[in-house]
């Protein structure tokens, strides 16, 4: 029974301390005899290397400074205290950051945005001479560290060279990262196969290469669906007149109606109003793909002051008298810039100290519940016009890789029941934004140390939210859990997997990424069970239409404050619980199978010629939930 | 206090189409005679033909035809139709799908289109002109619009009158509930029905009643009696205190129950002395005791300034002589930490405006801000710290807790039982619940009469039971597998406070009841025997309102039974499940 308490332990830990999960594969490893000289002070993962170490003092701002050592690596800023805590401390902080009654703090370097010396060499006070770092995951870390030596000074430029190695000439680490697990995510998506999921090529639509070595459009995948009708040479030329050659390509067919969501990017109208026949010409094609309307649906993403606005660097939209068989919508989300200073925002009223007594008010002044309310609103249009509506549509903003692949992977999601599985989700996600080249690069910022960089946005993070809020309000609709989709926020900064890496398909295939990196995917499938939501109930022609009103969003506390120990949810959801109850014990049998067949082999001294990974040995025990 | 602005509809659909209900295949031969279902005791006073129950507000498509019925109890609207759009889990059996019961009318406002009139219907008006439209502001936030149209102008009117009359009645008396249960006191012998409706599984007429179905037939203590005290003396271990009967009668006084439980060390005679220097004459009271012998007591103020000191040390005194450790007492002062009723009421109205009154969108563009600004959360928040920490010092610090009160008979209802609900896993359960809300509401003098102001005298209203209700939803909310009931449970509970038909939430006393029952009866003719006043149905025997399938709604499919939370420092910690797995 002890065995199961402490194994309860850690499997609650998993909800807070996303890392648990990587201790389990590190567990495996040196099973396998890969890494066995793992020190007992810092996990590692094949192919992280120790850095150095230091005593310094972790100011946390829940609970004061605690005296720790903190050991860098390659990959990992881990800090373990040296104090035996207070039974205060200990009661005030969850349990779960603890193990053996010393605090762990262990955070990827790649979720560090910025390093900066506080305190000078003549400031006076307790622990105000040290570093203060900010992460791109909703907190800061603060180590006071001694003015004598140069302690201070070897830490912050190690600390800058593995966490922006870019600037250093260093590789990310996913390129030393030497994991190995028992799938490959990277063949999780295949665009062929996913194409014909939905039925593709039929009589409308085909697979062109013409994309193949990137020469129509740089940042478009390989492979695109587009209409029959319209010739190689006919998207040449539609290429011309949209922003950078990002032409209207199928995401999604309805299985039934047949209507598409097509994405792209803006026309280049100018301000001299340009057309441009073979555009007109080709939506016309799109837009008779469909029999059953007679009239094509524009969904702009902007604000419609924006789009105007961009007709000035030679941008814009569909005008009326130029497309006459196409209705042109404006959804009024915002864009990067605003979406980043809303954030920032949030981070202010949540971190480190949560604005109690004005919190409706100061969290509606950060607008982001507001925004995430303009997505899924566009998104569900998107969705009712594909579906109800049947007509096509065609999505795009200014570059059709933020805002565009926000709305159609969402409406995807709605309508499609497919992407709500685990591996499905995965399939929308490496689709519609690592294939279709959103500039994960660019946006997050990946060891790169420049942290004002305007290009930097939550844009992905918003998408995820979005994903959240259906989750919250069809509870049984989604195969997934809520750990499933903050592990895959944390591994966007971790730089751990090459999965979020770069910042289009060309520039990942010139990389080699999927030769030389492990995926995301790995790691999540061939731990499934850990991300399975025990509500999911498949319902294979439902439509998801989320309530979009500010009386249902909420704020996702489970991630935004989740660092906060007095914030976070008091308790997991009793069932999910259960349901990691029953694997812990699960995984505590095969554990046990394992000892004794190990036993038994030593004793026979004629080792089994099966071999039995506990992957293999799964099959025999598995219950069904 | 309702704006006269066109109402919005109470319910809009966000979903994109609206979804498609099946009723039209469903074509179950319809009864073509549009007739109410009466209870016992029930009249129909007035009745109009060719109404129109309005549904939306930007169409009239999902419209009901129908015919508008005002009886002594309800409004009802009757109608052939399907109801689009909106369908509950549940059903009240006591109500219609389109019933109001009078005592859930807040506002009563009569339009003349033509004439471009309005008018706010008070009892005994009078109105000039005849009504195209009646608008019914309901308690429960319900927005409820009838178009006359087509219908014969006078008997309209007629009804619009007799609402307005039959739901502000100026004498307790008057309620339904006298009129049924004399009914039932008349028919007595008629076993068969039950409120006229064949009962499906027989729930017993007043008294504690069932639990909530499911198995679960546990009665619900009413601690009307000496023995049900002595019984929660007993579960709760509580040694050093006892049943004291001196209220027998209500001799001391008529806002306590005739039971109470005072500290042992303090005798009769000392109680009925110390009593007359207490607001209501309402001496200490005893709640709970939690199992390392602190307790829980409430009790007004001592107004007689002189004794005030001398009464105060005797009572704290015997206090700490009641517990195990002899530890002292923490007194908390409920008027000066929390909101006062005045105050709850403001941001229950700002509260109700928002989700009702303005137009849609522009309450969602700031719908944080304005929920904030109404301060019901914030209040809701203020009595869930406030127990918290009272629960601390019972639970860590040992120490036996007092509640003060002016009255002690309004903030220390909330206060008492948040504590008790947080501290003791019964409590949690729906029996436990229900007694809970017996003792330390119905029986400890809670007056839902004015608070609930069934009788319209709007200045002693104020929701404290629900923010009670509310603040049970929000640990809900945050511990799912601790509580046996559902949120479906509450909102029914809450929804049975509008209902005047069960004694349990009609009266400001259990004295208040006796006495104008045993009137009633007299006026009556009814014989009472030995019975102290008429026995009303109980709120808890659910089978009067739902079905044993609909009851199953109750019941919390995450609860574990036995569960300990503790609770530190103004907010909820940890959730601790039992250790162990069953069966291993």
């Amino acid at each position: 029974m002890n065995l199961r308490v402490s194994r309860m332990a850690s499997a609650s830990t998993s909800k807070y301390n996303s890392h648990s999960l990587e201790n389990e594969s590190i567990k495996r490893t040196s099973r396998d005899g890969v890494n066995r000289d793992l020190t007992e002070a810092v996990p590692r993962l094949p192919g992280e290397t120790l850095i150095t170490d230091k005593e310094v003092i972790y100011i946390c701002p829940f609970n004061g400074p605690i005296k720790g050592r903190v050991y860098i690596t390659n990959y990992r800023l881990y800090l373990r205290s040296l104090e035996t805590l207070s039974s205060h401390w200990r009661f005030e902080v969850d349990t779960c950051l603890f193990q053996d009654s010393s605090l762990i703090l262990d955070v990827p370097l790649g979720v560090i945005s910025r390093i900066e010396k506080m305190g000078g060499a003549t400031s006076r006070g307790e622990n105000s001479y040290g570093l203060d770092i900010t992460c791109k995951d909703m907190r800061n870390l603060r180590f006071a560290l001694k003015q004598e030596g140069h302690s201070r000074r070897d830490m912050f430029e190690i600390l800058t060279r593995y966490a922006f190695p870019l600037a250093h000439s260093l590789p990310l680490f996913a390129f030393l990262n030497e994991e190995k697990f028992n799938v490959d995510g990277w063949t999780v998506y295949n665009p062929v196969e996913e194409y014909r999921r939905q039925g593709l090529p039929n009589h409308h639509w085909r697979i062109t290469f013409i994309n193949k070595c990137y020469e129509l459009c740089d940042t478009y995948p390989a492979l695109l669906v587009v209409p029959y009708r319209a010739s190689d040479d006919d998207l040449r030329r539609v290429a011309t007149f949209r922003s950078r050659n990002r032409i209207p390509v199928l995401s999604w067919i309805h299985p039934e109606n047949k209507t598409v969501i097509v994405r792209c990017s803006q026309p280049l109208v100018g301000m001299s109003g340009k057309r441009n026949k073979d555009d007109e010409k080709y939506l016309d094609v799109i837009r008779e793909t469909n029999k059953q309307i007679s009239k094509l649906t524009i969904y702009d993403a902007r604000p419609s002051v924006n789009a105007v606005a961009n007709k000035a660097t030679g941008g814009g939209y569909e005008s009326d008298d130029a497309y006459h068989n196409a209705e042109l919508f404006f959804l009024d989300i915002h864009n990067i810039h605003v979406m980043r200073e809303s954030l920032k925002k949030v981070k202010d009223i949540v971190y480190p100290n949560v604005e109690e007594s004005h919190w409706l008010s100061s969290l509606e002044s950060t607008h982001w519940l507001e925004h995430i309310k303009l997505v899924l609103t566009g998104a569900i249009q998107v969705a009712d016009k594909v579906s109800s509506g049947k007509s096509s549509v065609l999505v795009h903003c200014s570059d059709g890789w933020d805002r565009t692949a926000q709305l159609t992977s969402l409406a995807m999601l709605m309508l499609d029941s497919f992407y709500r599985s685990i591996e499905g989700f995965e399939i929308l996600v490496q689709k519609e934004w690592i294939s279709f080249g959103h500039k994960f690069a660019s946006r997050i910022g990946h060891g790169d140390k420049n942290h004002t960089d305007a290009d930097r946005s939550p844009i992905f993070l918003q998408f995820i939210d979005c994903v959240w809020q259906m989750s919250k309000q069809f509870p049984t609709a989604f195969e997934f859990n809520e750990q499933f989709l903050i592990i895959i926020l944390d591994h966007l900064y971790s730089c751990r997997f090459g999965t979020f890496l770069f910042n289009c398909e060309s520039a990942r295939e010139r990389q080699k990424v999927t030769e030389r990196t492990v995926s995301l995917w790995s790691l999540i499938n061939s731990n499934k069970e850990k991300f399975k939501n025990p509500f999911y109930t498949k319902e294979i022609n439902r439509v998801l239409y989320p309530v979009a009103s500010m009386r249902h969003l909420e704020l996702w506390v489970n991630y935004y404050i989740r660092w906060n120990p007095r914030i976070k949810q008091q308790q997991p959801n009793p069932v999910e619980q259960r349901y990691m109850e029953l694997l812990a014990l699960r995984d505590e049998y095969i554990k046990r199978l394992e000892e004794l067949q190990l036993a038994n082999s030593a004793k026979l001294s004629d080792p089994p010629t099966s071999p039995s990974s506990p992957s293999q040995m799964m099959p025999h025990v598995q219950t069904h939930f | 206090m309702f704006s006269l602005k066109p109402p919005k509809p109470t319910f809009r659909s966000y979903l994109l189409p609206p979804p498609q209900t099946d009723d039209k295949i469903n074509s179950e031969p319809k009864i073509k005679k549009l007739e109410p279902v009466l209870l016992p005791g029930e009249i129909v006073v007035n009745e109009v033909n060719f109404v129109r129950k309005c549904i939306a507000t930007d169409t009239s498509q999902y419209d009901l035809w129908g015919k508008l019925i005002c009886s002594n109890f309800k409004i009802s609207f009757i109608t052939d139709d399907p109801m689009p759009l909106q369908k509950f889990h549940y059903r009240n059996l006591l109500l219609g799908e389109h019933d109001v019961p009078l005592t859930c009318i807040e506002q009563i406002v009569t339009v003349n289109d033509h004439k471009r009139k309005q008018k706010v219907l008070g009892p005994n008006q009078k109105l000039k002109f005849n009504p195209t439209e009646l608008i019914i502001y309901c308690k429960d936030f319900r927005i409820v619009r009838f178009r006359f149209d087509e219908s014969g102008p006078e008997s309209a009117k007629k009804v619009c009158l007799a609402i307005a009359h039959y739901s502000q009645p100026t004498d307790l008396q008057l309620l339904f509930a006298f009129e049924y249960v004399g009914k039932k006191y008349h028919n007595s012998g008629d076993t068969n029905k039950i409120n006229g409706i064949p009962s499906g599984d027989g729930g017993g007429g007043g008294g504690g009643g069932n639990g909530a179905g499911g198995g679960s037939s546990q009665k619900t203590p009413l601690f009307e009696t000496y023995s049900d005290w002595d019984r929660e003396i007993k579960r709760t271990g509580a040694s050093g205190w006892r049943v004291c009967s001196i209220n027998e009668g209500y001799m001391i006084s008529t806002c306590l129950p005739e039971y109470i439980v005072v500290p042992s060390s303090l005798a009769d005679q000392d109680l009925k002395i110390f009593s007359h220097s207490f607001v209501g004459r309402r001496m200490p009271l005893w709640c709970w005791s939690h199992s390392n012998g602190s307790a829980l007591v409430r009790m007004a103020l001592i107004k007689d300034v002189l004794q005030q000191r001398k009464i105060d040390q005797r009572i704290c005194n015997a206090i700490t002589k009641s517990h195990p450790q002899r530890s002292d007492v923490y007194k908390s002062d409920l008027d000066k930490t929390l909101p006062n009723i005045q105050e709850v009421q403001a941001a229950f109205v700002k509260l109700k405006q928002l989700c009702v009154n303005e137009p849609f969108e522009e309450t969602e563009e700031k719908w944080l801000s304005s929920l904030e600004n109404t301060r019901w959360l914030e209040y809701v928040r203020a009595f869930l710290k406030h127990s918290a920490e009272l629960v601390y010092m019972l639970e860590s610090k040992h120490l036996s807790v007092v509640l003060q009160e002016e009255e002690g008979r309004d903030l220390s209802c909330c206060v008492a039982s948040l504590v008790q609900v947080m501290l003791d896993p019964y409590f949690r359960t729906i029996t436990g619940f229900q007694s809970l809300i017996q003792k330390e509401w119905v029986m400890a003098g809670y007056q839902f009469l004015d608070r609930c102001n069934h009788l319209k005298r709007s200045e002693k209203e104020s929701p404290l039971f629900l923010l009670f209700l509310d603040a049970t939803w929000q640990l809900l909310e945050q511990y799912p597998a601790a509580f046996e009931f559902s949120e479906t449970y509450l909102a029914v509970l809450y929804d049975s406070t509008r209902i005047s038909l069960f004694g349990t939430f009609l009266f400001n006393s259990p004295h208040q009841r006796v006495k104008q029952s045993t009137e009633f009866a007299i006026s009556k003719n009814i014989q009472l025997g030995d019975e102290k006043g008429l026995k009303f149905p109980s709120v808890w025997d659910w089978s009067l309102q739902f079905t044993a399938k609909d009851r199953t709604l109750f019941h919390n499919p995450f609860y574990i039974g036995k569960s300990t939370p503790c609770i530190q420092n103004g907010s909820v910690k940890s959730f601790k499940r039992t250790k162990g797995i069953p069966g291993t």
